[in-house]
């Protein structure tokens, strides 16, 4: 596919580095000369040195043959300005990464009642065919992980009937056997094995480690009970420390709020707590210094369920969240910008560490499938990709049982859904025209997973 | 800096030039010559050096750094100067090695100076291969490797960049597409203009000779010179062929892949370097009709076929340019160092760096009276950086610095001043005849060793810019690991 990325910051080089690793044409533009140098020393790509919403720029990238044009730069009027002129020009898809929820608020159709706004402009008519907002996508993820039972985010596919989830070998009796000694007390199946940033394929004989992290494809309902092997369940927060006036922080314990979870917001800066303040009506807004051991406990969080550090400060966040974790807080989780840090977050035990550019990537993978791929999500950092393939009539595949298929070994076949019934394990399963297959792959090798389905 | 990275690709490089030593054993295989024994040796040696060098230096990391890149390419380009002098060495055609290795590395840096007083009575082998070095070394040692091997992606982009810094613009959103696509056009020219010059009567031996030598701007020829054709269309074709090497290459991405003449014809620096051509070819007509009694038609076909040859630093000859006038002799000097353009085959300065720096210097002056003035330094409507400023006024600096200590040394050795400064000047751009008694119908022969050795580093010096090599020599670059 021929991608053009609008923004070389952040959320854009993540997203290029995962589409090259895929094997897309990719080219970027970006304003900042120092963006570019970097982009140029790092990746293989090519670079447009310019403001993208100029269409000069734009034609010199060649947005009219873009199977997909990106607007992650970090203005939303830049973007959808970009979108705008793209799509005129005849690309095929826009995404443009909103923030203002503001803007995407007034997009999404309303409700249908009387009391709701009117839909001023629809995104269409701008030439925005979908809307990212990183900062809504985080704070959406760490709603999901303070509300379940285990501390790592969950992917749903094939409507919610399949659920991928990671599960880490902390001591338990897993730790020294065999991938075929286990013995799982519900059907799933082991879609790939993370050990210490590198990613092992699942073989029968396969030794497991202490630390092991372990992509499970179940059925929705058997997943929390898998869980149980691995970890005690954690009860849904019902107390939490936010750190930062955010706008992930602020979405976050409006979100919590409504859940009637006791929320306290702590911002170190005093114009912006005003504000947060004002805007949170039901959560409690503190000022003070996150880092001070005196302050922390004073304020309870030593008997808080979670502590979220969400600033723009990587190092700061951690930080803080060291601290919490120090005092006692049961779980910490925070918002890394530099994705590099992730691993060294983790490292230092803090439990859950997401970044809003390996989100809005994850968000983008739906939009560059191709084939028969008809959702797909972002697994490990962007190494693993979890895709939904729809099985084509044409495909080589039809008639054979899943066992028998020769797909490449790093990526595994983790559920069939026919006529909506889950199959899993799939080994026996006959493959028939029709059929949702999900599948667990490493980046590299996707393309051959690929023409399996076509 | 991890040696092993640099030697493993070091013994690739290698390997490809031995493979390419397989033409002309062809060739003289085919005519039954003596140098079919010096073929197969320096094959055999070649090929299993390089195999060697590559098996026996495992790399750990894929990816090379930019130390590694630099160190590679000049690596690179001396190791094939070395290795490509072996079939001169082991035939014996040549007195000294050290014109072996002058013969091979001016093939490779496109350069065309010649060692061989006469090449008429050399075996058929040999003479493919001189041919054949200046076609291998035409759009860059680095970028034929990036075409020819799959590399990781940023580590090849690295590569080319260290090899012809700041000219090559990419073209596709994956490098090797790019090496890839101006492999493509270098190629198409080589066969289009093989054809034409079978066409236009020349013998298929002749015209492949030829043509090896025009399209990467070389300037070796199988015969004395092209003046013994003494064929106009033949001429006319090569005119057209160095003309169109000496225009950057990624303009013709523009005008033949994605049809859009305007970025082509509107370029400043494919505008300025045509306007130099056209004007030197009328001021050296006028010259000639003036002052050497040629008539006008006479002189503007001498004119035309020398002005293209030393502009875009082939270095082919129809008339003997040293006897001609002295106000003619001084315009083709000052080409040698202006050159072609930047991402052509062509050496010299470049083009858009003159441009770059008269611009800058039109700046400085009008600061000199309204010093609160600001002033962009702009090409073809795009804002140039101070930084691409100061690295275009480095190297012309560096350039002249290398010209001058070159002419120095070439004095002191006992050369005439006309021919101590002509040689480095056509050396330094990669032309090859100069004026004096190395002009375009006589040889390097003459020139004492030590002269020759420094010529040899010039030519390399001219073709990967200065810097590339430079850092090799500074101590810094192996200290700072």
């Amino acid at each position: 596919m021929y991608i053009v990325i609008a923004g070389g910051g952040t959320v854009g080089y993540n997203i290029a580095s995962m589409l090259v690793v895929e094997d897309h044409e990719v080219v970027v533009v970006e304003q900042s000369e120092k963006a570019v140098e970097y982009l140029n020393q790092q990746l293989d790509i090519k670079t447009i040195f310019g403001n993208a919403a100029i269409p000069r720029i734009l034609r010199d990238a060649e947005v009219q043959r873009a199977d997909l044009v990106l607007a992650v730069t970090d203005r939303d009027e830049t973007n959808m300005v970009i979108c705008f002129i793209a799509k005129e020009m005849g690309a095929a898809t826009t995404a443009a990464r909103i923030r203002n929820s503001e803007y995407t608020g007034y997009f999404i159709p309303p409700a249908k009642s009387t009391l709701s706004a009117r839909r001023i402009i629809r995104p269409k008519s701008l030439g925005i065919d979908v809307f990212i907002n990183p900062e809504v996508e985080m704070a959406r993820e760490i709603l999901g992980i303070l509300s379940s039972f285990y501390s790592t985010p969950v992917e749903q596919l094939a409507n919610g009937l399949v659920q991928i989830r990671s599960f880490t070998i902390e001591g338990s009796p897993m730790a020294g056997k065999t991938l075929s000694e286990l013995n799982f007390a519900k059907p799933c199946v082991v879609a790939a094995i993370a050990r210490k940033e590198e990613l092992l394929v699942p073989r029968p004989d396969l030794v497991l480690e202490n630390e092991d992290a372990l992509y499970l494809v179940a059925e929705r309902d058997n997943m929390d009970y898998l869980g149980r092997m691995f970890s005690a369940i954690q009860r849904p927060a019902r107390s939490v420390f936010i750190l930062g006036g955010t706008q992930i922080g602020m979405l976050v314990a409006e979100g919590l709020a409504d859940h009637d979870v006791v929320v306290k917001l702590i911002e170190p800066d005093e114009e912006k707590s005003q504000k947060a303040a004002v805007r949170l009506e039901k959560a409690v807004v503190l000022k003070g210094d996150p880092t001070d051991r005196d302050f922390l406990t004073e304020q309870g969080v030593p008997s808080a369920d979670a502590f979220v550090a969400t600033t723009e400060n990587d190092e700061f966040n951690i930080l803080s969240c060291l601290v919490a974790k120090n005092l006692g807080v049961d779980r910490s989780l925070t918002v890394i910008n530099k994705p590099s840090y992730i691993p060294l977050a983790e490292a230092v035990d803090i439990d859950v560490a997401g970044s809003p550019a390996i989100i809005t990537a994850r968000k983008i993978a739906h939009f560059v499938l191709s084939g028969g791929a008809i959702a797909a999500t972002l697994l490990e950092s962007g190494q693993l990709e979890a895709v939904e393939f729809v099985v084509s009539p044409q495909a080589g595949i039809i008639n054979q049982k899943v066992s028998q298929i020769e797909i490449p070994k790093e990526a595994t076949i983790g559920a069939v859904v026919q006529n909506n019934q889950v199959i899993i394990p799939p080994d026996e399963a006959v493959i028939h025209a029709g059929d949702h297959v999900i599948v667990v792959s490493q980046l590299n090798v996707l393309h051959d997973v690929e023409k399996l389905f076509k | 800096m991890k040696i092993n990275n640099v030697l493993h690709y070091l013994g690739l490089v290698i390997a490809i030039v031995g493979g390419f030593m397989l033409i002309p054993f062809t060739f003289s295989l085919i005519n039954a010559e003596p140098d079919q024994m010096a073929f197969g040796i320096s094959i055999v040696i070649t090929l299993s050096a390089g195999f060697l060098l590559w098996r026996f230096t495992p790399i750990t990391e894929r990816r090379i750094s930019l130390r590694e890149s630099l160190a590679i390419v000049a690596g690179s380009w001396i190791m094939a100067a070395l290795f490509g002098s072996l079939p001169f060495i082991i035939s014996g055609v040549l007195p000294s090695v050290i014109d072996c290795i002058f013969e091979a590395m001016s093939g490779l840096t496109t350069t065309g100076a010649s060692v061989f007083s006469s090449v008429e009575n050399l075996p058929h082998g040999i003479l493919v291969w001189r041919s054949l070095t200046q076609w291998i070394g035409g759009l860059g040692i680095i970028m034929l490797f990036v075409t020819i091997l799959p590399m990781l992606g940023i580590g090849a982009s690295q590569l080319m960049e260290a090899e012809t810094p700041g000219q090559q613009e990419r073209l596709t959103s994956r490098i090797r597409d790019t090496a890839r696509t101006l492999w493509l056009l270098y190629l198409g020219f080589t066969v289009a203009g093989f054809i034409a010059l079978v066409i236009a009567g020349l013998p298929g031996f002749d015209a492949f000779n030829v043509i090896l030598a025009t399209t990467p701007t070389g300037g070796f020829a199988p015969v004395s010179s092209i003046g013994v054709y003494n064929n106009l269309a033949v001429e006319l074709i090569l005119i057209f062929f160095m003309v169109a090497s000496g225009v950057n290459f990624g303009l013709y991405y523009y005008l033949l892949w994605k049809g859009r003449p305007a970025k082509f014809f509107g370029n400043p620096e494919f505008k300025l370097y045509i306007g130099i051509l056209a004007g030197c070819i009328l001021l050296i007509n006028w010259d000639l009709v003036a002052n050497a009694g040629i008539g006008i038609f006479e002189g503007l076909r001498q004119a035309s076929f020398q002005t293209a040859s030393v502009m875009t630093t082939t270095g082919f000859a129809t008339a003997d340019f040293a006897t001609w006038p002295h106000f003619s002799q001084a315009i083709l000097l000052v080409l040698m160092v202006v050159g072609a353009s930047a991402g052509s085959t062509g050496g010299g300065l470049k083009v858009i760096r003159l441009l770059v720096l008269f611009k800058y210097t039109y700046r400085r002056i009008l600061l000199t009276f309204n010093p609160n003035a600001v002033i962009p330094i702009k090409i073809g409507g795009n804002v140039i950086s101070d930084k691409l400023i100061s690295r275009s006024v480095g190297l012309t600096i560096l350039y002249f610095a290398a010209l001058w200590a070159g002419f120095l040394i070439m004095s002191a050795i006992g050369l005439d001043f006309v021919t101590a400064l002509s040689s480095i000047t056509s050396c330094l751009g990669n032309i090859g005849p100069a004026l004096g008694t190395v002009g375009p119908m006589s040889s390097y022969a003459d020139i004492p060793g030590i002269g020759k050795l420094v010529l040899l580093i010039a030519m390399l010096v001219g073709r990967i810019e200065l810097f590339t090599l430079l850092v090799l020599f500074v101590p810094a670059f192996w200290r700072w690991r």
